[in-house]
């Protein structure tokens, strides 16, 4: 809802309040801090002050060694470890030459794909505690704790994985982990019916998200919006359709898209159905990939000490948050020359302060809650 | 506003919020599935995570080799291991295995590069401790001469015990040629 | 009460002193009865059991360790609040800093004096019953406006002023649907409008008609947002504001304000059971008086902390709505339908006469339950449709 900031008559004195939002609060997703002028309650500017948690990962990069740095990769987003893991994995290969064998790139598909879902629960769990519903937040880490007990009988560990290494991947999936997924498809398809009914069709939730922070198709594409805030906006654009990789080319599964039946095309409730949608495109990826999983090694032959000859490359990844960018260069001695990763975070950031006048500030908190920004990756 | 929207929105409103009632009525009567660790457990939490699981790390001396493979792929560096020149049996001994709890990543890649296995992560994620002097975990208490392997495996049964310990450990792992499920389907 | 003490002046009791000191100690002395007896371990199980009842919405367990069943965790959330350190920000109101959490109090404990438990159960019975807990709860927002103010705090002049805002607004609905009731009990004190019902469901005010049907959602939707609960807790919304007004505050002031709040809860279940169901009317199945009264109590008792356990249950439930959303709800919606109910009422009773028409009552009540109904079926719905033996498998 946008209310002009000088709806008070003209000759009434007022003075704007600058407040701070974070970086301690309950909501913002992470370290973030935002000062904000506001008037009463309409928010004048909200400028973005990041940096609270950066850990200096680029920097590592340069310290050790290829295989080293995979894991380190796994902190540039915690809660979506394995995209990260699979960017410079993917870097790295295509510097090196190597070939990842096909089980592996399957392998490689079903832990993204298990890991996209549970990226999306936090969100939207998130997005739901932001606007006031608590229950359906704990029903959403009550899924994704069954996630991670799949993942923590794949590879070892609940968020940070290391699994996706140069090659192809650490650990075999096993049959059994393979019946798991399956009984955990079953159980979950119902469940994100479930949580619809009790937040996404909630005319409370409704109203407070349809037609705010409208993001148009223009403003979308400038300021270099990824994932589903792109999609949201109406853009049809998806890393595993558009630039493909991995295995994608061989799987059916739609990109969905916003489309403002609720309210505005790019608003906040468009945004939040796209993730939603996502969700179940995932479990249908999934189901198709554990019937296509062919035998075979799940890595390929990577000596020790990787040295991969001298270059450059970008890779991307479709990350929950937004394609992932890792620019690595390599001079080809056992240490990366430079690894530098651009996440869609970082951009989202970048247009809170043009979506957020007029707005309130409890749209505010609205606003970056359906953005998914999450502090890890804007600040790496 | 017109009176047709007026009455669906209340409409809306209000069947949403019965669907929304029902919802969370019917999980108020459903069991929950908290697991009330650590003291309402059937079993300890740590016989329960899964062989791959990798928790803090432990490793057997008996069949350490002392080849440093570890300590050269931790990221982190937290493995230190020092070896040195025993005079009178003129065998290389281990003056001292210290591993870091609190730096290591518990990324596995010091147990993948192991050659006997004798790094691992173990079960045990409880490893609090009331000063940083007890995160760190020594694993030579007195020089200890190196692990030497024999060709033809290994004779002294426990030893041999050991060996075949660690050696499964390490099948967890993918390897390039074949792992645990390429036989299968 | 005051018959009560009457009787015992007469019987020669208290010779020595004079009528209005016997009359003020037996004031004090039930007020501090009422208040630590009762009202202070009910504010404290209502926040145990909101916890618990959250909990298991939400597929977890709630506290369960402090005591059986861990009733006893509120004595120890009491115990470690008054242990803190008495902190006032250095830059607030040091005197209205420290009045508010007892301003928002007194508001609530006002209340108790009219709550009627029992025909013979109630302190004083005010022949302006109904319009004295209005009255007195409105105090509520001066305690609130005063926290946001001196707090000298943004978050909480936000949450203050949105407070107020939100409390003043949504008297009207409340009040106006209070008044429906009224009319058709002839009179504003408590005890006489529990006494023009009865004790069937067919004989409560809620389904007397129609409109006094939806008065009673009016009402508790209203009340809901006076006691700024979910889904209108704005002022101390969590999430946006850190936690509104009562940012600054810690230790035992700020548990006066929740004290306030899940007491608060208990006297909105009250005053709708009193209005529209009946309040303590029990079938007439004994006549020895302390087991009559005895049992009405429990009744009340009963039937408003049903609604409390709704009040927690909707809180579980709905996300929150915006500022002005509310605003528009409340003058929007909620005014124009409670003018509705009132004018209907009347309507309905110049129709029908005063006591309403029996067959539609009953109608009414079999509605109801078939409502209720539909909603068992929906809750067997949800709970076939998700399998919880999947919740969590440990690997064993």
């Amino acid at each position: 809802m946008n209310v002009p900031a000088q709806s008070l008559s003209p000759g009434f004195h007022t003075e704007d309040m600058t407040i701070s939002v974070g970086p301690q609060h309950p909501s913002t997703h992470g370290v973030l801090r935002f000062v904000v002028k506001t008037d009463g309650e309409v928010i004048g500017e909200a400028i973005p002050d990041v940096g609270y948690l950066h850990r200096s990962i680029e920097k590592i990069g340069e310290k050790v060694t290829w295989h080293g740095y995979v894991p380190y990769t796994d902190r540039a987003d915690y809660l979506a470890a394995m995209f990260a893991n699979q960017g410079f994995c993917m870097a790295a290969e295509r510097l090196g030459g190597v070939e990842v064998t096909r089980r592996g790139e399957f392998c490689r598909v079903i832990a993204c794909e298990l890991n996209r879902i549970a990226s999306h629960l936090i969100s939207v769990g998130t997005f739901g505690q932001d606007i006031g519903a608590i229950t359906p937040f704990v029903h959403a880490l009550r899924e994704r704790e069954s996630i991670n007990n799949l993942m923590e009988e794949i590879c070892g560990a609940r968020l940070t994985y290391n699994y996706i290494r140069i090659g192809g991947v650490g650990y075999d999936i096993l049959p059994e982990t393979c019946g798991r997924i399956t009984e955990f498809l079953d159980h979950f398809e119902p469940i994100v019916d479930e949580y619809n009914r009790l937040l996404s069709y909630n005319k409370i939730f409704i109203k407070r998200l349809a037609g705010v922070a409208v993001v148009s198709r223009e403003d979308a594409l400038s300021y270099n919006l990824v994932g589903p805030n792109l999609r949201g906006a109406g853009i049809k654009w998806d890393i595993r359709r558009d630039i493909p990789y991995s295995v994608y080319p061989e799987l059916e599964f739609d990109v969905p898209v916003g489309t403002g039946h609720v309210g505005t095309l790019g608003d906040s409730y468009d945004r939040y159905w796209v993730r939603i949608r996502e969700l179940q495109q995932s479990c249908k990826i999934l189901r198709q990939c554990l019937k296509m999983l062919p035998t075979g090694p799940a890595i390929a032959k990577v000596p020790r000490k990787f040295k991969p000859p001298a270059g450059e490359c970008y890779v991307r990844v479709e990350a929950p948050r937004g394609d992932m960018g890792f620019y690595v260069v390599s001079d080809g001695s056992e240490y990366p020359y430079r690894v530098r990763i651009r996440t869609g975070s970082f951009a989202a950031m970048a247009i809170i302060d043009k979506l957020s006048k007029g707005i309130m500030v409890a749209d505010l908190i609205a606003l970056i809650g359906s953005l998914d920004v999450d502090a890890p990756e804007i600040d790496r | 506003m017109s009176f047709g929207s007026y009455v669906s929105d209340i409409k809306d409103t209000v069947k949403s919020v019965f669907e929304g009632m029902a919802i969370t009525f019917s999980h108020l009567v459903r069991r929950p599935m908290t697991i009330q660790y650590p003291d309402k457990i059937p079993v300890p939490i740590q016989e329960t995570l899964p062989r791959r699981y990798r928790g803090i790390l432990e490793v057997d001396m008996d069949i350490c080799t002392g080849c440093l493979a570890c300590e050269r792929v931790c990221p982190i560096t937290c493995i230190t291991i020092g070896i040195d020149m025993n005079k009178e049996t003129k065998q290389r001994q281990f003056t001292h295995f210290d591993i870091d709890v609190c730096k290591c990543m518990y990324c596995g890649l010091c147990a993948e590069a192991c050659p006997t296995g004798s790094i691992r992560h173990s079960q045990e994620f409880e490893g609090a401790s009331y000063d940083p002097a007890g995160l760190v975990r020594h694993f030579v208490t007195k020089p200890a001469a190196l692990y030497k392997p024999k060709k033809g495996g290994e004779t002294d049964a426990k030893l041999a015990e050991k060996v075949d310990t660690g050696l499964k450990y390490l099948d967890e792992f993918a390897t390039p040629d074949g792992g645990a499920a390429a036989e299968e389907k | 009460m005051q018959a009560f003490i009457d009787q015992l002046i007469q019987e020669g009791y208290f010779q020595a002193v004079s009528k209005e000191a016997v009359y003020a100690t037996a004031m004090v002395l039930v007020a501090f009865a009422v208040l630590s007896f009762f009202v202070a371990p009910l504010a404290g199980v209502t926040s145990w059991l909101e916890r618990r009842v959250w909990a298991r919405m939400q597929s977890r367990v709630g506290p369960n360790r402090v005591g059986p069943q861990g009733i006893l965790q509120w004595l120890a959330d009491g115990i470690k609040n008054l242990l803190k350190e008495d902190l006032i920000p250095s830059a607030a109101d040091k005197k209205l800093f420290s009045l508010a959490p007892y301003v928002v109090f007194v508001g609530f404990l006002c209340t108790f004096v009219v709550i009627p438990f029992g025909s013979q159960l109630i302190v004083a019975d005010l022949n302006i019953g109904i319009l004295y807990i209005l009255a007195v709860t409105s105090l509520v927002v001066v305690g609130i406006l005063m926290a946001g103010w001196s707090s000298n705090n943004k978050w909480s002049l936000l949450g203050g002023m949105r407070s107020a805002a939100q409390i003043v607004s949504y008297e009207i609905p409340a009040g106006l649907s209070a008044l429906t009731i009224v009319f058709i009990a002839g009179t504003l004190s408590m005890q006489g409008i529990i006494k023009a019902q009865g004790w069937a469901p067919w004989d409560w005010f809620l389904f007397h008609n129609p409109f006094t049907f939806a008065a009673f959602f009016l009402f508790f939707t209203a009340a809901l947002a006076e006691g700024n609960r979910t889904p209108f807790d704005i002022p101390e919304a969590e999430s946006e504001l850190v936690a509104g007004y009562v940012t600054e505050y810690s230790g035992m002031r700020f548990l006066f304000f929740f004290f306030a709040e899940w007491g608060n809860l208990y006297v909105i279940g009250a005053v709708a059971t009193t209005l529209f169901m009946g309040g303590w009317q029990i079938p007439p199945v004994t006549d020895d008086p302390v087991l009559l009264g005895a049992l009405q109590f429990m009744v009340f008792f009963l039937k408003a902390y049903f609604w409390v356990f709704v009040a927690m249950w909707v809180r579980a439930t709905l996300p929150r709505v915006r500022v002005d959303q509310l605003m528009a709800m409340c003058w929007k919606y909620m005014v124009p339908l409670s003018f509705i109910c009132m004018l209907g009422t009347i309507v309905w009773m110049l129709v029908f006469g005063p006591q309403g028409s029996q067959i539609f009552s009953v109608v009414l009540f079999v509605l109801a339950v078939g409502i209720l109904g539909y909603f068992a079926n929906r809750v067997l719905y949800q709970i076939r449709n998700a399998r919880p033996e999947l919740y969590f498998k440990p690997h064993i």
